[in-house]
């Protein structure tokens, strides 16, 4: 057997092709490992030891929190990208002011990317590896579900931000915080305003997953209750093109007068246009909600264009007529340094770590129970309103929930309206309009 | 096998055993992860790096142990090893079968055919939402009820050396033999008197039962399934283990997994960077070093091991 | 019931020519490279780009940018080629199909992230070719849809002129057929091959700039488009030009028509696609190389 000096390619059997391969014969490398791959391998062995050397004790004295959420496909990487700046940069103004306890709090980013096992190893990874005091975030629900058991498993707190399953605090674990709205408050209270506001018949439509599953049950069963005859559908959640589909849905009798989506995916977008172009919805004959926080994302309008007059949606953040010091000056700033409006999920995002920070400031420790018994007694004024969570178990998803999360119901009247400026209809306290539904003009 | 291969391998066996009392819970976590995706790869391996056959529906079949696991012990209550066994059992079924739909496809087709079937189980999956959770998730009860992951680190650990072992002693046999000529030229292989149909069959049946054991492990470990297992990014994971392992190595398979696994874990700190640099390391690995990274680095270390004229020796009777 | 039927049908045909004009890009370049580029969708998503910043960046005007966008996709697909399937045309690789399969499913992976980096997470939509809907009776088409169909058909037109009426095409169809026999009578196979990976990512650039303003831009719009494309070359049968376009059609149609009269309104949708899917399996199973395809030929 020769020894062919093959500078390039360690090859297969050694350039011949027999008809039948003997053992051994593929897999001997009969040439020395040109020094490309050597380097290549040193450079992979190296990077996969680097984490077992720890990092170098960095300021021991910092406070350490934990942000998790979707940063890359397949989740939903376009909000957690604005719910990490938003995180950033509540830490940069507090370390700004000093820090809490005299010492600078520093956030370490883990990306879950959407999948449970990702949650699980970041969790774990901050807990065990970073030592981090508490963790906040995320955005799935799913994932949110795998994280909740690891901090259970450790004892350290959460606060979780946009997910809204009821799941994740009807388990009731201590550890676990969420400071965002959830299913049964934010799906009654919309499928309340749609009894309140006379529609007669309603395509409820959500996408194939628990976001959407969890949410359409809640507003049905509202609907149910309140007689008003509707219909279910489900969407995929990886779709662009939902035009087979909606010609379906208006091809009904009796016509829907009402299409609520529950869809938080990028193919929102293009069902708002489609819809609008098939000339179903929103038209003078049906209304259209679309939930899941795409209608008040940055590039709603650029993407939809003039279908999007008259479209409804939730807010989740404070209503501009409520919006305190902290919040203007929020919006401000990032507004200023990442050239668009803070959505929703993202003041959940910097107030969870404020809260975070509040909570030690209060107990004066970062212990586990310090930090759960400082926020179990919160209350304290964020970019979201007054925060207090609750320590009821009745329901059973109250617990921990900060039950007055805000949420209010827009209608876009005009193109390229801000979302902070659309017309509210409700609830009636923060309404900007005698009206609750405008119907749209042709 | 030679004595240095198994001095390795015994020295691999003990480290292996006392790994867990030298790291933290997360890194433990990590190597049980790692050698999830080392059984994955290794059967992969054997299939698309020894039989030739490049089945893209690998994660399909991890989908299927899973799920089976899963749907047995919260359906049925069956015990979850009853559960799990089951799911290998029925991965090695359809294994069996789909090799034997794919008989007449070769190439491009088989990969986009066993595709296919990856995406229209994981689309079952989502859409059968009141069996499945759908995309949100279903629950599987733990198989251990301790507070550390030792119970599980070990049984992963048995697990892989069965499958792997046993897959070694596959290829060294006739069986391998009969592989690997399939894979060079199937119908020079078929005049020659290998029963091919067979043996593909055969190939198939063998991965996919370890991919399914893989997906049963991982149900009750992770405790909520999702239908993303049996996604394609998932694949490419499997697969980029695989050459950057190394594709005609089963050991080499096993260290690229724990390599990939760990370098991902590494990385997670880069967030949207990861996959990117993930993605540059796939096309890095295969455009330059297209037997993999580790097993050729493997085999060079260990020919430096003897003196030339024995190390010519050892080759040729290699 | 048959305006329903019509309209779905319609529609069913638009997204047909558009799938066509991806597909035929992915079996041209089976056709002559022997490779399954797995990393076609991801193409056409930076087609797609290119053409929103032409449009948003240089001022360039809607329709012209669908060209410079293809031009600009034909200049990226040449350099993919060269950094990346130079290795192909050696003897070195011996499973050469693998090859391909695994370099373009690497790319497509790298692509797909690095344009979340790149273009931002966030979906962008450039300016419609004309706004507006046409409205025949019942049957209601956006307008844009009518250029992105109208745009892929004159493109399909052209390329199929291409490939018959001129001499670049006769030697890329001469490449395809025997690589040896076309080099003996001077073609030179590497700029073939060059041309053919170019041109293949090129129609697909053009589609995703066609399709742009329809469905929106976003990193991961190549995921979907990736599985359809094989579905329908496979069925159409690899390398054959006419048997994919044919095959896009009826996938289109087909596809449409099923979500469109499935008794069961909610499972329609998601099960359309794998409806497609298991079409693509039956086919493989009764007539492995498709429909209209020729035997698997490897390369040499």
């Amino acid at each position: 057997m020769t020894v062919e000096n093959n500078q390039d390619e360690t090859g297969g059997a050694s350039g011949t092709s027999p008809g039948v391969a003997f053992p051994g014969a593929s897999s001997g490398v009969s040439a020395p490992l040109p020094r490309r791959d050597l380097l290549a391998l040193g450079a992979a062995g190296a990077a996969a030891a680097l984490p077992l050397f720890s990092r170098a004790a960095r300021a021991a004295e910092s406070i350490k929190l934990g942000w998790v959420g979707p940063l890359s496909p397949p989740g939903g990487y376009a909000e957690g990208l604005l719910m990490k700046y938003a995180a950033a940069m509540a830490a940069d103004e507090i370390n700004a002011q000093g820090g809490v306890l005299g010492r600078p709090i520093e956030i370490l980013y883990q990306d879950t990317r959407g999948l449970p096992a990702e949650g699980t190893a970041a969790a774990e990874r901050l807990i065990v590896q970073d030592k981090v005091v508490a963790l906040l975030g995320e955005f799935h629900s799913s994932v949110a579900l795998a994280e909740m058991e690891v901090v259970h498993k450790y004892n350290v707190p959460m606060m979780f931000c946009d997910v809204w399953s009821q799941e994740i605090t009807a388990k009731g674990y201590p550890q676990v915080f969420r400071n965002s709205t959830t299913f049964p408050l934010l799906d009654t209270a919309i499928a309340q305003w749609i009894v309140a506001a006379g529609f007669k018949n309603v395509a409820l439509l959500c996408e194939q997953d628990d976001i959407g599953l969890a949410g359409r049950k809640i507003a049905a069963d509202v609907l149910t209750e309140a007689k008003v005859p509707f219909k279910l559908y489900t969407a995929d959640p990886q779709a662009t093109d939902f035009t087979a589909q909606i010609l379906r849905i208006k091809a009904e009798k009796p016509a829907f007068d009402f299409f609520f989506v529950l869809y938080a995916e990028a193919g929102a977008y293009p069902m708002v246009t489609q819809a609008k172009s098939l000339d179903f919805a929103p038209t003078p004959q049906t209304g259209f909600f679309l939930s899941g926080g795409e209608g008040v994302d940055p590039t709603f309008w650029k993407n939809v264009g003039n279908a999007g007059v008259w479209l409804l949606s939730e807010n989740v953040g404070l209503p501009k007529s409520g919006w305190n010091d902290m919040t203007k000056a929020f919006v401000k700033a990032f507004n200023a340094k990442y050239k668009t409006d803070p959505p929703g999920s993202a003041m959940e995002s910097y107030d969870a770590v404020r809260s975070l920070v509040e909570a030690i400031k209060s107990t004066g420790s970062t212990t586990p129970e310090a930090i759960i018994h400082g926020l179990e007694t919160l209350k304290w004024t964020g970019t979201r309103g007054l925060y207090t969570f609750s320590t009821s178990h009745t329901p059973d998803w109250a617990f921990h929930q900060f039950m007055a999360a805000p949420m209010s119901i827009i209608q876009y009247d005009q193109v390229n309206q801000s979302s902070f400026d659309a017309p509210i209809v409700w609830p009636k306290n923060y309404a900007t309009v005698p009206y609750l539904y405008k119907t749209p003009t042709a | 096998m030679r004595r240095l291969d198994l001095a390795s391998a015994a020295l691999l066996a003990i480290l292996a055993v006392i790994f867990p009392f030298f790291v933290n819970a997360y890194w433990l976590h990590v190597m049980i992860i790692g050698m999830m995706f080392a059984i994955m790869a290794a059967s992969w391996s054997l299939l698309a790096g020894y039989a030739g056959q490049f089945s893209f529906g690998h994660m399909g079949f991890v989908a299927v142990g899973g799920y089976t696991a899963g749907l047995l012990a919260t359906g049925l209550n069956l015990p979850l090893p009853l559960g799990m066994l089951a799911g290998v059992l029925l991965s090695a079924l359809l294994g069996g079968v789909i090799g034997w739909t794919c008989l007449r496809m070769s190439g491009p087709y088989l990969a986009i055919f066993t595709m296919a079937f990856s995406e229209v189980l994981r689309i079952i999956i989502v859409t059968e939402v009141e069996v499945t959770g759908g995309a949100g998730g279903m629950n599987v009860p733990q198989l251990f009820h301790a507070r550390t992951d030792l119970p599980y680190y070990y049984l992963i650990l048995a697990l892989l050396m069965v499958s792997v072992g046993g897959m070694m002693a596959v290829v060294a046999s006739r069986w391998g033999l009969f592989f690997r000529a399939i894979r060079e030229n199937e119908q020079a292989a078929a005049a020659a008197g290998v029963k091919v149909t067979r043996f593909r069959i055969i190939a198939f049946a063998i991965a996919s039962s370890l991919a399914g054991l893989a997906g049963a492990f991982y149900a009750p470990y992770i405790g909520i399934l999702t239908p993303d297992v049996a996604s394609q990014d998932q694949m490419g994971l499997v697969v980029a283990m695989a050459i950057v392992g190394g594709m005609e190595s089963l050991p080499g398979a096993v260290a690229g997994a724990i390599v990939v696994e760990f370098l991902v874990e590494a990385l997670r700190s880069y967030g949207q960077w990861r996959l990117v640099l993930f993605g540059a390391l796939l096309l890095f690995t295969m455009r330059f070093a297209r037997n993999g990274l580790i097993a050729p680095g493997w085999l060079r270390l260990r020919n430096l091991a003897a003196p030339r004229g024995a190390r010519l020796a050892k080759e040729a009777a290699d | 019931m048959l305006q329903y039927f019509l309209i779905q049908a319609a529609n069913g045909l638009v997204i047909g020519i558009l799938f066509a004009l991806i597909a035929t890009g992915l079996t041209i370049i089976f056709s002559i490279l022997k490779i399954v580029n797995f990393a076609h969708g991801e193409i056409y998503m930076v087609g797609g780009y290119f053409g929103y910043y032409v449009i948003t960046l240089l001022g360039v005007p809607p329709f012209p940018a669908v060209l410079v966008a293809m031009a600009l996709t034909f200049l990226f697909s040449i350099a993919v080629e060269r950094g990346l399937l130079t290795p192909l045309y050696s003897p070195r690789i011996e499973r050469k199909a693998d090859y391909g399969i695994l370099v373009t499913f690497g790319l497509s992976v790298f692509l797909r992230n690095i344009a979340i980096i790149i273009f931002g997470p966030f979906p962008l939509r450039p300016p419609s070719f004309i706004t507006g809907d046409l409205v025949l009776g019942g049957l209601i088409i956006s307008y844009d849809r009518l250029v992105a169909a109208g745009g892929g058909l004159l493109l399909l037109g052209a390329l199929i002129w291409f490939l018959n009426r001129t001499v670049w095409g006769q030697a890329l169809n001469a490449v395809s057929q025997s690589r040896e026999s076309a080099s003996i009578v001077g073609i030179n196979s590497e700029r073939m091959y060059m041309l053919a990976f170019g041109l293949g990512g090129a129609l697909a650039g053009g589609a995703g700039a066609l399709i742009a303003p329809i469905y929106s831009l976003s990193p991961s719009m190549g995921l979907v488009p990736d599985t359809q494309a094989f579905v329908i070359v496979i069925l159409g049968g690899l390398g054959s030009v006419s048997g994919t376009i044919i095959a896009a059609l009826l996938l289109g149609l087909s596809e449409n028509l099923f979500i469109a009269f499935l008794p069961d309104p909610s499972r329609g949708p998601s099960y359309a696609n794998a409806f497609g899917l298991a079409i693509m399996m039956l086919v493989l199973l009764f007539r492995p190389t498709g429909i209209f395809g020729r035997q698997h030929v490897a390369m040499e």
